[in-house]
């Protein structure tokens, strides 16, 4: 038998509830807690090697039960889909006891907002070229990939600056941030804020009075997580241990 | 099943997407491309097709267990 892992927290006074109702995990399956070294860890019993299908219900089977500590405490959200023997989840926590420690002391009273910025603008903003209807299919084919490239570098430079402007606009309330930029044509920036709970209201206002100030932007905002994308000590091990 | 996040504000001026779609993308986001990975593979599948693959190639043990695992090869 193994365990599907849902999250690792400091301490937890007992099992999840909303409203008094157990909180139901993958498949349904009963969440339990698990006590390893000074951790507290949300699991459900698994029956398979491999991880549960991706499915609407497992997604927020998962979330619901990741989301339902974060009144109580911060956990650090492990990804979909691990399924590992218990010996092995005690192995991974007693091995990286420090490292968890000190990731739970990051985000320790604060929640994940997200932040999403796609443009509003075309790529066909790129002009093409006149003379193109006049040249030979080398001539297009270069011509088209130029204009690919130049639409890239321009989305590229308005993303940066998009980016830096929404730093200017949250900044302080945020503790850490990571953005991607350009990761698709349209979505410009995608941010991932970790910000103080006592904070987030502020956080917000401040995010709308932004918001008002680039009309020609659109944005896609959410939150409070649990500190998904700030959970990841993979980085921290490959710098200590030199290892990917 | 309904969304966990009822008193998560999910605000957007994107058209076309109802609410609670943008509730599920958020979520889907959240939960399969971040977290914590243990070491070890993940294989995500959506309608039987395998769709991610997580594969980590961090040893967890101890070197004294590692060592008796190489002297046992021997």
């Amino acid at each position: 038998m193994k365990l599907y892992v849902y999250c690792l927290a400091e301490k937890l006074g007992g099992l999840p509830s909303i409203h008094a109702a157990p909180v139901l995990g993958i498949s349904g399956a009963q969440v339990d807690l698990l006590k390893v070294e000074d951790f507290a860890l949300l699991v459900s019993e698994f029956d398979g090697d491999s991880a549960p299908s991706v499915t609407r219900d497992n997604a927020l089977a998962h979330a619901a039960v990741v989301a339902s500590v974060l009144n109580e405490t911060t956990p650090l959200p492990f990804r979909f889909g691990t399924v590992v023997a218990e010996d092995q989840l005690r192995s991974y926590v007693t091995a990286r006891r420090e490292a968890l420690k000190a990731k739970l002391d990051q985000v320790r009273g604060c929640v994940e907002m997200s932040v999403k910025i796609i443009s509003g603008s075309d790529q066909a903003d790129v002009p093409q070229l006149n003379e193109m209807d006049e040249q030979g299919p080398g001539a297009r084919f270069l011509n088209e990939k130029r204009r690919q490239i130049l639409g890239s570098e321009r989305r590229s430079e308005e993303a940066k600056q998009v980016a830096a402007w929404l730093k200017e606009q949250v900044g302080t309330y945020v503790q850490q941030e990571e953005v991607s930029l350009s990761q698709t044509e349209k979505l410009m920036v995608a941010a991932a804020h970790l910000v103080a709970r006592e904070q987030v209201a502020k956080y917000r206002d401040q995010l709308t009075m932004a918001r008002k100030m680039r009309p020609e932007l659109h944005f896609l905002v959410s939150g409070p997580w649990p500190p998904y994308t700030f959970s990841n000590i993979e980085l921290e091990f490959k710098t200590r241990f030199g290892v990917s | 099943m309904s969304s966990p996040f009822d008193q998560m504000l999910i605000e957007s001026d994107v058209e076309q997407l109802e609410q609670a779609d943008l509730s599920l993308l958020e979520t889907l986001d959240h939960v399969l491309n971040r977290g914590l990975v243990i070491a070890g593979e993940i294989t995500i599948s959506v309608a039987d097709i395998d769709l991610i693959f997580v594969g980590l190639n961090i040893l967890v043990s101890s070197v004294e267990t590692a060592n008796e695992v190489v002297r046992n090869r021997k």
